[in-house]
């Protein structure tokens, strides 16, 4: 640990928090606005918990949207079929998206599968969910959705302190990615993502790790997952797809900087950026999307945090 | 029911020509294929003009697969070039990731040029009747060109030295580099005719079915099923394990459900990971 | 001496493998420092020392498996730094590995005319001189590799090394996971091989077989050659025997 004072070691995440608090102000009347940096905040925490899953720990989950989309769809249907409220059906939803997440580290850390075997699972995973939503129409409504306007907190429905809740659960999930990565688990994924076989020899439990790491990453994309449900005030499998969330993370991840702390958030910022432009194209931003991928993992696999940090000579963790 | 096991076996045949495919390239190559369902795409799209500027059906189709080949080979000999690089699971990590970039790229080309298209194929005789059992030609064809299509892979790989090479690539990279091989060389070839392969499965496509340009993930996915079932580094398995899953999947989409039917296929497929990873069928093959 | 044995031995310079200077490293560490070796056609080298000395390290820079950071690796006089294993292989130096590296799906005589691969056609005669060097190998030749004894295992890579017409063989750890019987029969074939003329570089942890089987040695301790002369020399090096013999 570095012997700066607290204040120089965290100063950049004051500025972060300083930028995301005046986005509303700047975004003005423009709800158009406003609901773009909402969507970047919740990517930007989906991503920080794929930093822990795949960044840190090498868990090659190709499932994030259906993590998200189980928490939320479990939400929501115990709403609407039970008449329980959100306080008591979120953390349910939660719960099922992490315990879920710790399932596949654990049975993939038992069967010794490789970054690949894992990949495949989840993407099996990932559509399973897709064709259990859409085949399950008595609960699910199928491809056309169901309606969560005004089952959740009743904050989210109003554009400006549904953003601001939005950064507070940002913040939270930063908070928690900052006291793993300071204490001794942050000091065996480490440890883990340079060798994972030394980091065994050494006595670190790499099960542990992985097994903690997929359950924390998974609980933070379940709690976005469903705060987003309610957000739109409707649901749809589309929403949570492979295309829409997976690759949208992925890409934002490698952008950023894997490993990094504000890498995530920065990656999912300059992200949302290259939407809105690629946006008139149509169909044709799935073809950036794939630019995005190659590129990145070639030439440019350490990520804009790196970059900056070598460019400007100042570091952000 | 017997018009869905004929169903069935054509489908799986062409789930096979795809899995085999994606087979060959992660056996040779150590990459995972997820561009695979494009290439197949890409076969029809090249056929279909073909088709457009006036050929005749069959030259259409043959240009189609050399035209899926030559693809392959490009991005084999370009792209993948910075997954080749690394060895064992860097590649395969990088290699997944470039195809799957690969693939977005492919299908957003395509879907947004092509927005309208449809690959539609038909044989003068719709339907036959074969030991009083009626089938479409279009099923039929398709089968025999597959079996052949097999039945000739086997063959090459079985007796010729290119063959032995590939086995023995495929069994040992390094073993093979000791030995005078230039494992890159034949991974090229292997990779052409793997995409061949895919391009010959999408046109099949548009002959008993359609094909659109939307399907390429759905034929990755589908080849990957199988692949993984029939153990992805077992040529024979594959096979087996494409049939199978696809009379599986005929049954179970025309009784239960499509999405059901699906369900059941992925299930499959992490079940084998799981529990067999060589591959369900590797064992007898 | 049979024909093929004559091509076996190569025609080549006197010294017909030099390594100079080679320092390799993985990422931060120096895993081979300062190494300079060399063989003359037709002997035998013997590169001993313990476990994670560099031996492995060391055969694998020599057919290009691994890139030195500094240094030159030649043969049969030209630079062969940049080549790859499989171009080195084609020139006649060829490398059996301690994994063996075997086709365990395949037939014995199917690896052993792979061996053969870059030689094409007529591999007849070089079988013929395989089986007899290794006539176990010929009553086993329809069964696959993957199934066959350790000891029967090494038969069938060396006997595909010497399908490729080697000029010279890297041999690692040869002994390794045989029984001593069977350690016994295998150097006494090397011993032949030897006598035919072939160039032989052979890595081992059991001392007094590569010592006893070799003309010259060296002794790689931690990635540098801490000693090195005739074999027979070092095998009666006090500070040898003490460390390698356990004798005291």
């Amino acid at each position: 640990m570095s012997n700066r004072p607290a204040f120089s070691r965290y100063a950049d995440v004051v500025l972060l928090a300083i930028l995301l608090a005046v986005v509303p102000a700047i975004a003005a009347d423009s709800s158009y606005y406003l609901r773009i940096a909402t969507l970047a905040v919740v990517y930007m925490g989906w991503t920080i918990a794929f930093n822990l899953i795949f960044g840190h720990t090498k868990q090659l989950f190709l499932c994030l949207g259906a993590l998200a989309g189980s928490a939320s769809y479990v939400t929501t249907v115990l709403i609407q079929q039970l008449q329980l409220s959100p306080w008591i059906t979120v953390p349910i939803g939660v719960t099922a998206a992490a315990g879920l997440g710790a399932l596949f580290s654990y049975v993939s850390v038992l069967r010794g599968l490789g970054v690949i075997f894992l990949g495949i699972v989840t993407l099996a995973f990932s559509l399973i969910f897709q064709n259990l939503v859409l085949g399950l129409r008595q609960f699910t409504n199928g491809e056309t959705g169901l309606v969560t306007r005004g089952l959740g907190f009743a904050l989210l429905d109003r554009p400006v302190a549904a953003y601001y809740l939005f950064v507070v659960m940002l913040a939270l999930a930063l908070l928690v990615y900052c006291v793993v990565m300071g204490s001794r688990m942050g000091f065996a994924f480490r440890a883990l993502s340079d060798d994972e076989l030394t980091a065994e020899l050494s006595g670190i439990d790499v099960a542990a790790c992985k097994i903690i790491a997929a359950a924390l990453g998974s609980a933070i994309i379940g709690l976005f997952g469903t705060l987003y449900g309610f957000y739109d005030g409707i649901i749809s499998p589309s929403l949570f797809s492979f295309v829409s969330v997976d690759i949208p993370v992925l890409i934002s991840l490698l952008l950023g900087g894997m490993r990094t702390r504000l890498g995530p958030i920065i990656g999912a910022a300059v992200f949302a950026v290259i939407e809105e432009f690629v946006r008139p194209f149509g169909q044709l931003n799935v073809l950036v999307y794939g630019v995005l991928l190659i590129v990145l993992f070639v030439a440019f696999r350490e990520g804009l945090v790196v970059m900056l940090k070598k460019a400007l000579g100042f570091s952000i963790p | 029911m017997t018009a869905t096991l004929f169903d069935g076996i054509v489908q799986g045949l062409q789930l096979s020509l795809l899995a085999v495919g994606i087979t060959l390239i992660y056996g040779l190559g150590g990459v995972l294929n997820l561009a695979h369902g494009q290439l197949a795409v890409l076969g029809g799209v090249a056929a279909k003009l073909l088709l457009d500027w006036g050929a005749h059906p069959v030259l259409a189709g043959i240009g189609g697969i050399i035209a899926a080949g030559l693809f392959g080979l490009l991005v084999d000999r370009s792209l993948l070039l910075a997954a080749y690089r690394y060895r064992g699971e860097e590649r395969l990590l990088l290699g997944l990731i470039l195809t799957l970039g690969l693939s977005f790229v492919i299908d957003g080309y395509l879907n947004y040029s092509f927005s309208e298209f449809s690959l539609t194929l038909s044989l003068p005789i719709p339907s036959v009747q074969i030991a009083g059992i009626p089938m479409r030609t279009a099923g039929l064809t398709t089968s025999v060109i597959a079996v052949v299509v097999f039945l000739a892979l086997f063959a090459l790989l079985r007796w010729t030295l290119l063959g032995k090479t590939i086995r023995s690539i495929i069994e040992s990279e390094v073993g093979a580099e000791l030995c005078g091989i230039d494992p890159a060389r034949t991974r090229t070839i292997i990779v052409g005719l793997a995409a061949m392969m895919a391009g010959l499965a999408g046109i099949a496509q548009g002959l008993f079915s359609s094909l659109g340009t939307e399907m390429g993930p759905e034929f990755t996915i589908l080849g990957l099923l199988v692949a993984v079932v029939g153990g992805v580094r077992s040529i024979n398995g594959t096979l087996v394990a494409g049939v199978l899953l696809g009379i599986v999947n005929a049954f179970a989409s025309r009784y239960i459900g499509a999405y059901v039917a699906f369900i059941i296929l992925l299930s499959v497929a992490m079940a084998t990971i799981l529990l067999r990873p060589s591959g369900l069928l590797a064992r007898f093959t | 001496m049979r024909r093929s044995s004559k091509r076996i031995w190569g025609r080549g310079r006197d010294v017909i493998v030099q390594v100079e200077g080679v320092h390799v490293s993985y990422g931060p560490a120096l895993v081979l420092r300062e190494v300079n070796l060399e063989a003359s056609a037709g002997e035998a080298v013997a590169v001993i020392g313990p476990n994670g000395a560099g031996k492995t390290t060391l055969l694998k820079t020599m057919i290009g498996m691994i890139r030195p950071t500094r240094g030159r690796i030649s043969y049969d006089g030209q630079v062969c730094n940049g080549l790859r294993a499989f171009e080195t292989a084609r020139l006649g130096m060829i490398y059996v590995p301690a994994e063996k590296e075997l086709f365990p799906g395949m037939t014995v005589l199917e690896n052993l005319e792979l061996g053969a691969y870059r030689k094409g056609r007529d591999t007849s005669e070089r079988l013929s001189y395989v089986f007899d060097l290794f006539p176990r190998l010929e009553e086993r030749r329809k069964q696959l590799a993957g199934t066959l004894s350790g000891g029967e295992q090494q038969m069938v890579a060396i006997g595909r090394a010497l399908m490729g017409c080697p000029k010279v063989l890297l041999l690692d750890e040869p002994s390794t996971g045989l029984a001593p019987k069977m350690v016994a029969v295998l150097y006494q074939q090397l011993a032949k091989l030897k006598t035919a003329g072939l160039t032989l570089i052979v890595t081992e942890q059991q001392v007094p077989l590569a010592l006893r089987l070799t003309d010259r040695a060296y002794v790689l301790e931690q990635g540098a050659i801490r000693l090195s002369g005739k074999s027979a020399d070092i095998l009666g090096n006090p500070e040898i025997k003490a460390a390698y013999l356990g004798v005291t």
